[in-house]
């Protein structure tokens, strides 16, 4: 189990500032949330930390280290991520895609190890597609990919997990499945998240980015509150707790908008 | 393939399927490629691996079975027909050292015939390998090697030597090749240039500035084919350009089966990042692969291949389209079996195409760029009919 912490990044992309000074942090074991509207450089963050962009200053760091300095295999085998692509049409099957989270493990041209099989093996039980391996990867549904997905992520065998919006595109069921699942690992995870009552429910703690900034951080109650809905998000809400589980369930008022943000 | 009905049935329920664990379960283990037994939850790993790899091997043992008799029976079929026994004796001579058997069929067999098969299959192979490398380095199942405006570049040179003159005589002589691969890398150089830009060798980058540049050089070609002398040099130029394998000498092949045997090697060992980069640029990163460094090699690695490989025969159009193809369909897309099985695959269509083209009319040689299209659309098509359909 690791901590990452993102330490006052910076990100400008073809002369625009996407973000500026970011600092947050997901504690060992915790489940970090970050939500924001559209545009508010959600992916852009999560990006810098699985390494896909560098950051143009500030450092995002893993257990103390600085995820640039680490070899990529190395960052790999501690850091997982579950970007928005949603894979190819390439005539791949569920266990080959999910055998190539093993690849930071493996040497060129060496064959898989019996680690790498009960890797691959655990990581299908655990979201439950055991006994799918031979499946095209390219046939399934929308969730079927999400959960094979998130099984390579978990053959990794990381101790962060990154996750951009994984729930985007799935129905109600399949969306609290993923949760669930996400819940029960108790890993280090950052994740960003479209749905504010998914992310209440889900999260120890939330990051709030509004225009490329860090706004709001802290537990989900103290962070959702009526004024920084209608001041990041645009919208009338009302918090209250939710029926069934206690969570914060946040209420929006269709009817009425506070008016849009103006534009950056 | 039984499979496919079966992988429609197991795909049928869209996400409203309340349970993809325990309904459609025995489905999919019906949809193995075997048709194999049911197997225990905890082993089916191990029982998928083998499955997979035994597949695989036995299609590559097939392979290399497919090519020595391709091999054969090109050596063996002309316009004058040696018999099978024959052509392995003369070969087991030459092999062994022995003095050569003065006559004519000695000199067919082992001068004429024997270097342009194997020539054939050093071409073949290379145009497989490379077709898939590219296939993945632009994250298209239908780029093949000359996407990348480097066959063009190689075609212009060649038929500026064959026009200008510098390739005196034979149209396919040392002359052209070498000015063939100097337009390959004059074209790699240039693509490179403009892929590079913006942040590197995206491949909406890398197929624009491909495709932009070879048309170019195209034009270039089209201009110099007009100016074409007499009707020698416009046999020699269409032949370039329709790709042949008759100019094959034995002290041609070495280069090129060097270069084809260093390219797999280059590439195998770069499998599984191939593999990460068809699931994405961002799902690459986060495995741990540098993406741009990997686009840069194999973008080098697949340019310089091409470009040898078109010095030496022309640029014979759909094998490196439609092998890997083909390929994918049976092995899978795991790149640490397609790599190797397109490379053999290749190396026995274009031996058994070259030998085609050489023996259908009985007055002259097809140019085997001719026999691949009138092959290999058809087979193409059938394919994608395929693929779409499931």
């Amino acid at each position: 189990m690791m901590r990452i912490a993102v330490d006052d990044v910076s990100v400008t992309l073809s002369g625009r500032s996407i973000l500026s000074g970011v600092h947050l942090v997901a504690g060992e074991g915790e489940i970090a949330g970050l939500i924001g509207p559209n545009g508010s450089g959600k992916s852009t963050l999560l990006r810098t930390v699985y390494r896909h962009l560098k950051p143009t200053s500030g450092r995002v760091l893993l257990a103390d280290r600085d995820v640039r300095e680490l070899a990529p295999a190395e960052a790999a085998r501690h850091l997982a991520a579950l970007p928005q692509e949603r894979g190819s049409d390439f005539e791949f099957t569920v266990r080959e895609v999910v055998a190539m989270g093993r690849s930071p493990y493996q040497r060129a041209f060496a064959g898989e190890s019996t680690q790498d099989r009960a890797a691959v093996a655990d990581a299908l039980a655990q979201v439950g597609l055991a006994g799918h391996e031979r499946r095209s990867f390219a046939a399934l549904s929308g969730g079927e990919r999400q959960r094979v997905l998130l099984a390579r992520a978990f053959a990794q065998q990381p101790d962060v997990l990154v996750l951009d919006e994984p729930t985007n595109h799935l129905d109600v069921q399949h969306q609290v499945e993923l949760l669930a699942l996400l819940r029960a690992q108790r890993r280090t995870t950052l994740i960003s998240l479209h749905d504010l009552n998914a992310a209440a429910s889900l999260c120890d703690r939330l990051h709030v980015l509004h225009r490329g900034e860090v706004v709001a951080s802290g537990g989900p109650r103290d962070v959702l509150t009526p004024e920084l809905l209608a001041e990041v998000f645009g919208v009338r809400a009302a918090v209250v707790d939710h029926p069934l589980t206690g969570d914060p369930l946040i209420a929006f008022d269709h009817r009425s908008p506070v008016g849009t943000a103006p534009l950056p | 393939m039984a499979a496919s009905a079966a992988t429609r049935a197991g795909t049928g329920p869209g996400p409203e399927d309340p349970e993809i664990g325990a309904g459609s379960g025995s489905e999919s283990e019906a949809d193995s490629e075997s048709g194999s037994e049911a197997e225990p939850k905890g082993g089916a790993g191990r029982a998928v691996r083998s499955v997979r790899s035994v597949r695989a091997g036995v299609v590559a043992a097939l392979l290399g079975v497919a090519l020595l008799a391709a091999l054969t029976a090109a050596v063996s079929l002309g316009s004058v027909d040696i018999p099978v026994g024959e052509v392995w004796s003369v070969v087991g001579r030459r092999l062994t050292g022995g003095a050569a058997e003065p006559g004519s069929r000695d000199l067919i067999v082992w001068q004429l015939r024997a270097p342009r098969a194997l020539l054939a299959a050093v071409v073949g192979a290379g145009l497989g390998l490379v077709g898939a490398a590219v296939q993945a380095l632009v994250r298209n199942p239908l780029a093949d090697p000359y996407l990348l405006g480097i066959s063009s570049g190689a075609s212009l040179g060649a038929v500026a030597a064959v026009v200008l003159g510098t390739g005196a005589g034979s149209a396919i002589g040392f002359g052209a090749s070498g000015a063939a691969f100097a337009g390959a890398l004059a074209a790699f150089a240039l693509v490179w240039t403009m892929a590079r830009r913006g942040g590197g060798f995206s491949p909406l980058r890398l197929v624009l500035a491909g495709v932009g540049i070879g048309q170019f050089l195209s034009g270039f070609t089209s201009y110099l084919v007009l100016q074409a002398g007499d009707e020698q040099q416009t046999r020699g130029v269409l032949f370039w350009l329709m790709g042949s394998l008759s100019g094959a000498q034995w002290s041609q092949l070495a280069i090129p089966a060097g270069a084809v045997a260093l390219g797999l090697l280059v590439l195998q060992a770069r499998a599984r990042a191939l593999n990460a980069l068809l699931m994405g640029d961002e799902t690459a990163a986060g495995l741990g692969v540098d993406v741009v460094r990997l686009r840069r090699e194999l973008f080098v690695v697949t340019s310089l291949l091409t470009g040898v490989l078109v010095a030496v025969s022309g640029a014979i159009g759909f094998v490196g389209l439609l092998v890997p193809h083909a390929c994918r369909l049976v092995v899978g897309g795991d790149h640490r079996r397609l790599l190797p099985v397109s490379a053999l695959a290749g190396a026995v269509l274009l031996v058994m195409v070259d030998t085609v083209a050489r023996t259908a009319l009985d007055t002259q040689e097809v140019p085997i760029g001719v026999v691949t299209a009138l092959i290999g659309a058809p087979a193409l098509l059938y394919l994608l009919d395929r693929r779409l359909e499931r």
